[in-house]
């Protein structure tokens, strides 16, 4: 649930600032960067705030290191009291780089002048990935529901009702809106937010759930997509694990020094 | 041999390399990024006490090899991968000339596999033919993500990249190992990405491509590229040290390695000197998956899977006869060095005495 952001007397607190930059996920985890304890510090003065941040390797890709400590500016921003977030990236090998672009609000392109890419495709293949994962929770929810794979698959935006009353839970109409079937929202509302990122909301088809390519599932297919989410969510988490073991083994204490030398 | 509750286990470690990374030998500051990358990668799976310093790690030689395969059994035979990264190091990182050092030592104990970088040109073709005529190769290793002058990496399904594979096609070299998994620093992670075995799979169906370390993090496009290419196997290097530290996980991958795959296109490599088979083989085979994960995937990971894992799925791909090596390693220099010869004494290819 969403904290108050105002301390009373526009006075902007560590709570707000923890719960905007818990929005902020790992782009290749699909996990909260305040959950993966990415967050070392967050100092506020008046309506100013730093936010310190250490990511599991050095050598983290340029680009998903520049996606967190951009969202992380924008989302502490976007707290009504809070007139300017600093970003400060410990520990990378292009900390540099990545802390003026972020705190100048240059481009990527301006901030990393060699680069062969831009940052939105990265984001775009995640976001996509992303939303493969959580259709698979939220598919899987809607199966503990006792829908069947032939409802789900043909359902569309139009029969979900989020917005229930002080209620964690949505209801899904099914069979023509002939009978409402409750389920718990948190899936289908994660589903929702990567299905609109990437767009897959605004094209010709109604449906909501699609294959990992965006086209509509048949009703035969539909096993065979379940297994393809189901190994998307187990590729990302066990990602997820590689980079919790990088962490903490760089986190020892007898750790030989980084090699920064830049040439 | 490794034995498991009364059985032999005969492996093949499928991904070895004798690398130099001492600072004599690194000529451009990617050489140290790159060691350093591995000696996290190193630490993060490796138990404590097993744990190397990073000046052994830089260059341990062939005796140190010698000893962590061989000297508690946990290995019977390897293969080498060469990585070579001449942009780095001076004399290459792990060529396989280098390799050659222990391998023609002991041919009957290892498998020595060349490469190509299709930036080469014709000087590569000669230099694969080279490599062919001297060390009769069965596999080469491919590191797409090397960069080689303004280059970052290369592409498997390019027009240049087919020459190579044809022309390993021509010289009987069928199998053909792409790293494409985890990203070493200072390399480009695309340049690791598994979308191209696809159509270079489907357009060389006499090939075999063994994707190494399955393609994490891009496990998913692995899979479902393997599930529709029959030729498509997956080597289990950095995988399989997951299984130290996160078990559960590691049942979860080989769930879906083999749902999507199978038990016959899955091969154990340690990636020596990433981490050492002397433990890491224990680990493995003491692995096991949950109940709820057997539920979940319906597979087994049981004895008669993971012998094919640890040997016997590479055994087929190079033509190798466990039952004769068994034999063979009874008494070959190997076993007199390191007193194996109880261990290959008992095996199932001797007749019983009674």
């Amino acid at each position: 649930m969403a904290v108050d952001s105002r301390g009373g007397d526009g006075r902007v607190t560590e709570a707000a600032v923890r719960e905007r930059l818990d929005r902020v996920t790992d782009p290749e985890l699909d996990t909260s960067i305040v959950e993966l304890e990415y967050i070392d510090e967050i100092r506020i003065d008046g309506d100013e705030v730093d936010v310190a941040m250490t990511l599991p390797t050095a050598w983290c890709s340029p680009a998903f290191a520049w996606m967190m400590t951009t969202d992380a500016r924008d989302e502490v921003e976007a707290l009504p009291d809070v007139d300017r977030a600093r970003i400060d990236l410990r520990e990378h090998m292009h900390e540099r780089e990545i802390n003026r672009g972020v705190n100048e609000r240059l481009s990527f392109g301006e901030a990393f002048p060699d680069a062969d890419g831009s940052v939105e495709p990265v984001r775009a293949e995640l976001d996509e990935k992303a939303r493969i994962a959580r259709q698979h929770d939220a598919t899987g929810a809607l199966l503990d529901a006792g829908l069947d794979g032939g409802q789900i698959v043909a359902l569309t935006r139009a029969d979900l009702d989020l917005d229930l009353d002080g209620d964690d839970d949505a209801r899904v109409w099914v069979r023509d809106g002939g009978l409402a079937v409750t389920v718990d929202a948190d899936p289908l509302e994660r589903y929702l937010e990567k299905a609109e990122a990437t767009g897959l909301l605004d094209d010709d088809h109604p449906e909501l759930f699609r294959t990992p390519e965006g086209e509509p599932i048949d009703p035969d297919q539909f096993e065979t997509v379940r297994h393809r989410t189901r190994l998307a969510g187990v590729n990302m988490s066990g990602q997820g694990s590689v980079c919790d073991a990088l962490h903490e083994s760089r986190r020892a204490e007898d750790r030989p020094p980084l090699s920064m030398r830049s040439d | 041999m490794y034995e498991y509750e009364g059985e032999d286990v005969f492996v093949i470690d499928s991904h070895l390399h004798l690398w130099d990374a001492t600072e004599e030998n690194i000529v451009h500051e990617g050489g140290e990024q790159f060691i350093q990358c591995f000696y996290d990668y190193h630490t993060a799976f490796t138990p404590e006490e097993k744990q190397w310093s990073l000046e052994e790690y830089r260059k341990y030689g062939a005796d140190r090899m010698k000893q962590d395969l061989f000297g508690n059994a946990a290995v019977d035979m390897g293969i080498f991968q060469p990585t070579y990264l001449t942009d780095f190091y001076d004399e290459g990182f792990n060529t396989a000339e280098q390799n050659a050092e222990l391998a023609e030592e002991y041919p009957e104990r290892f498998v020595l596999n060349g490469t190509f970088d299709p930036r080469d040109g014709e000087e590569g073709l000669e230099y694969l033919e080279e490599l062919n005529d001297k060390y009769d190769l069965q596999g080469v290793k491919l590191y797409t993500a090397e960069w080689r002058g303004d280059s970052k990496g290369w592409r498997l399904d390019s027009e240049e990249s087919f020459k190579f594979l044809e022309k390993c096609a021509e010289l009987g070299i069928r199998n053909i190992h792409p790293h494409k998994g985890p990203t070493i620093r200072p390399l480009n992670r695309d340049a690791f990405d598994v979308a191209d075995v696809d159509d270079a799979a489907t357009s060389f169906p006499e090939l075999n491509f063994v994707v190494e370390h399955v393609g994490l993090p891009r496990l998913d496009d692995f899979c479902w590229i393997a599930a529709q290419e029959p030729n498509v196997y997956g080597g289990l290097a950095v995988a399989a040290p997951m299984a130290v530290h996160r078990p559960r996980k590691f049942g979860e991958i080989m769930g879906e390695l083999l749902f999507w795959l199978g038990e016959d296109r899955l091969l154990f490599g340690s990636d020596y000197a990433l981490w050492n088979p002397d433990w890491l083989v224990d680990v493995v085979m003491n692995a096991e998956l949950t109940d709820e994960q057997r539920d979940e995937y319906g597979v087994e990971l049981d004895l008669e899977t993971k012998k094919k894992i640890m040997g016997e799925n590479a055994a087929e791909l190079y033509d190798i006869d466990i039952e004769a090596k068994k034999e063979e390693f009874e008494s070959d220099d190997v076993t007199e060095e390191f007193g194996l010869a109880d261990h290959y004494a008992g095996s199932s290819a001797a007749p019983a005495d009674d």
